[in-house]
């Protein structure tokens, strides 16, 4: 076996035994079903509860049932606009003039209510101008002189479950690249240097860039691994998680075979690139604390361009967007996410800009662990 | 005499803006002990890591059984083992692992490394621990991995870096020990040490720098000369410097 593999196979071995980082990536791996499913239940109650709707006067006829099927609770109050405050979600006076509602915006409860409230009236507004034109003899229809048929192209549902992936997947996967494999790296880079181990690895004849690489590639297998068990839990959980009901279409979401290819690749590549930087990082540092420190940067880094879809859901950039590490790899998961497709040039130029950074980070803790100053600052 | 194991030709380095070695030559023999000695920030050190390849000459040239250390520095880490004062080891693994691993990126055949594993564990006693991990090893036994580790590839050059420094008397004892086992079997042994006391007992011939210039070199017994021991003839010599 050439220096690669043995090194390779001892740094493997040493993660199998480091507890501190199994327990890490086992952490985050349940951390993302864990959160899904409290999201699902929220979610779920919110769009299922009844809310309170604490009344004075006399209601028109015909409305306590539209109430009723809203998920909407009427209940009679000697004052609405004080039981608003607390006693109620919302409070509403009927009057001959019409309606006088209380709420209060800081309250979540008040704030659904409120359009619950607000659809239920213009229903029973539109029924009642219907009901009187009727009576004068005039069709209803002249108050809707356009009316839209509506013909979504593919279900409404699984775009919003499409739209939330396309966030949430790209964010894990790159977080998860980046911190699956960094206790690993900072401990066979940082961390040889503060056992005192990097003097007598370097004695040995074995080359240092295969040396070098055998570190990178235990790392890369280890941020690889961890990335893609979080999007696996991830994905198991959505598959089992409702996040309400939607007319009827239970919004699960899943993944394409498209879209979790082109994710398994863009892992791969992302953790190379990742490990390269991070053992480059260590081999600058005296000690792990000091690796951390250097890295620490690298989390804000990687999530702005993560989060940059939250904030521009529709962002089409032109091709020289993709020359951008990380950056590249949202846009090109979302594409595959979100339309089920993957254009060749996003690809190419992605996939040439990720192997690109992690060839120049490689480069660059080869040139740190070939350098005197590397042993003579230990 | 026997033949040059390393032979040190008016070597000079600098480290950052200071020039630690200013010429520095000396030879040493296989099956010999040969001190290299000195006080703190003498040199030592750096010439030992420009013997081993760590570091790179600015200046002269080192020879290792012949191999010139910048034109084949991997033939001249195949033919020397380095302990030094810094005993550190892979703490997850064993103190087994550790050596075996050491072996295999010596270059020894991977049939070959099961028995030559076994072989340095016996020599050094090490068989109560090869298979508890390193961390839970006493200061005593990590040294021991390190020695295992450096000579598990049975190079012809070993060298010591202040190999007692961190110690107790036992654990220190069986250090030497070993160096002089390492003679009998005709390796050459360099030992680098500011204890002038061990230097004294153990080594054939030595070599005193200061302030990176050979201030005395020859047998021992010369090298004292008149003086009660070792110590007031290498006070007397860096005086002179001075």
């Amino acid at each position: 076996m050439g220096s690669l593999g043995i090194v390779f196979r001892k740094e493997i071995h040493e993660i199998l035994r480091d507890r501190r980082t199994l327990i890490a990536i086992a952490l985050a791996v349940l951390a993302t079903p864990t959160v899904l499913f409290v999201i699902s239940q929220v979610a779920t109650r919110t769009a299922t509860q009844t809310y309170t709707v604490g009344y004075s006067g006399d209601i028109p006829t015909g409305l306590d049932t539209l109430f009723g099927a809203t998920g909407l609770k009427l209940e009679r109050v000697d004052d609405p606009a004080s039981a608003a405050k607390k006693q109620v979600d919302i409070g509403i006076v009927f009057t001959a003039a019409g309606i006088e509602e209380y709420y209060d915006p800081s309250r979540q409860s008040a704030q659904i209510a409120d359009i619950r409230l607000q659809t239920i009236l213009s229903r029973y507004d539109a029924a009642k101008i219907a009901a009187s034109l009727q009576q004068k003899g005039v069709d209803p229809s002249v108050l809707n002189p356009l009316p839209v048929n509506l013909h979504p192209l593919s279900s409404p549902v699984k775009a919003a479950g499409n739209s939330f992936l396309s966030f949430f997947l790209p964010y894990i996967l790159i977080t998860m690249s980046l911190t699956g494999g960094l206790s690993a790296a900072l401990d066979t880079s940082a961390g040889e240097r503060e056992r005192k181990t990097l003097e007598s690895l370097l004695l040995t004849p074995a080359p240092r860039g295969q040396v070098l690489i055998g570190k990178i590639l235990a790392v890369s297998l280890l941020s690889l691994v961890a990335a893609i068990a979080a999007i696996a839990s991830m994905l198991i959980a959505l598959s089992q998680i409702s996040f309400g009901i939607n007319g009827g279409e239970d919004a699960r979401v899943s993944l394409t075979p498209l879209a979790a290819t082109v994710m398994v690749w863009l892992a791969v590549l992302l953790a190379a690139s990742f490990s390269s930087l991070t053992v480059a990082l260590g081999t600058l540092a005296r000690n792990f604390r000091q690796g951390q420190a250097y890295a620490t940067p690298l989390y804000f880094i990687t999530i702005f361009p993560a989060s940059i879809i939250l904030f521009i859901p529709d962002f089409n950039p032109s091709l020289a967007y993709y020359l951008i590490p990380i950056l590249n790899a949202v846009l090109v998961l979302r594409d595959a996410i979100i339309h089920n497709s993957v254009s060749w040039g996003p690809l190419i130029v992605t996939s040439a800009s990720l192997l690109l950074t992690g060839v120049l980070c490689f480069y660059a803790a080869l040139r740190i662990f070939t350098r005197e100053a590397l042993l003579v600052r230990s | 005499m026997s033949p040059v194991a390393v032979k040190v030709d008016r070597l000079e380095k600098s480290l950052g803006p200071n020039k630690v070695l200013r010429g520095i030559s000396f030879e040493a023999h296989s099956g010999e002990i040969f001190g290299l000695l000195g006080p703190n920030g003498a040199g030592k050190t750096t010439t030992l890591r420009v013997i081993c390849t760590l570091l790179t000459p600015d200046a002269g040239a080192v020879e290792v059984l012949g191999f010139d250390t910048r034109s084949v520095p991997q033939e001249v880490r195949r033919r020397v083992g380095v302990v030094t004062a810094e005993f550190g080891v892979y703490p997850r693994l064993t103190a087994r692992e550790n050596i075996a691993y050491f072996a295999e990126l010596s270059g020894v055949l991977d049939g070959e490394v099961g028995r030559r594993v076994d072989s340095v564990i016996e020599r050094l006693d090490m068989g109560a621990f090869a298979k508890q991990r390193a961390e839970t090893l006493s200061s005593g036994q990590k040294q021991k991995v390190a020695i295992a580790r450096a000579i598990v590839h049975d190079p012809p050059v070993l060298m010591f870096d202040e190999p007692t420094s961190n110690l107790d008397v036992l654990a220190s004892r069986e250090i030497r020990q070993f160096m002089v086992e390492s003679k009998s079997r005709g390796k050459c042994v360099i030992f680098s040490t500011h204890v002038l006391h061990d230097a004294e007992r153990l080594c054939d011939r030595v070599t005193i720098i200061h302030q990176g210039r050979v201030v005395a070199s020859g047998p021992t017994a010369d090298v004292r000369g008149g003086f009660q021991d070792l110590e007031d003839s290498f006070l007397s010599l860096v005086e002179a410097v001075k």
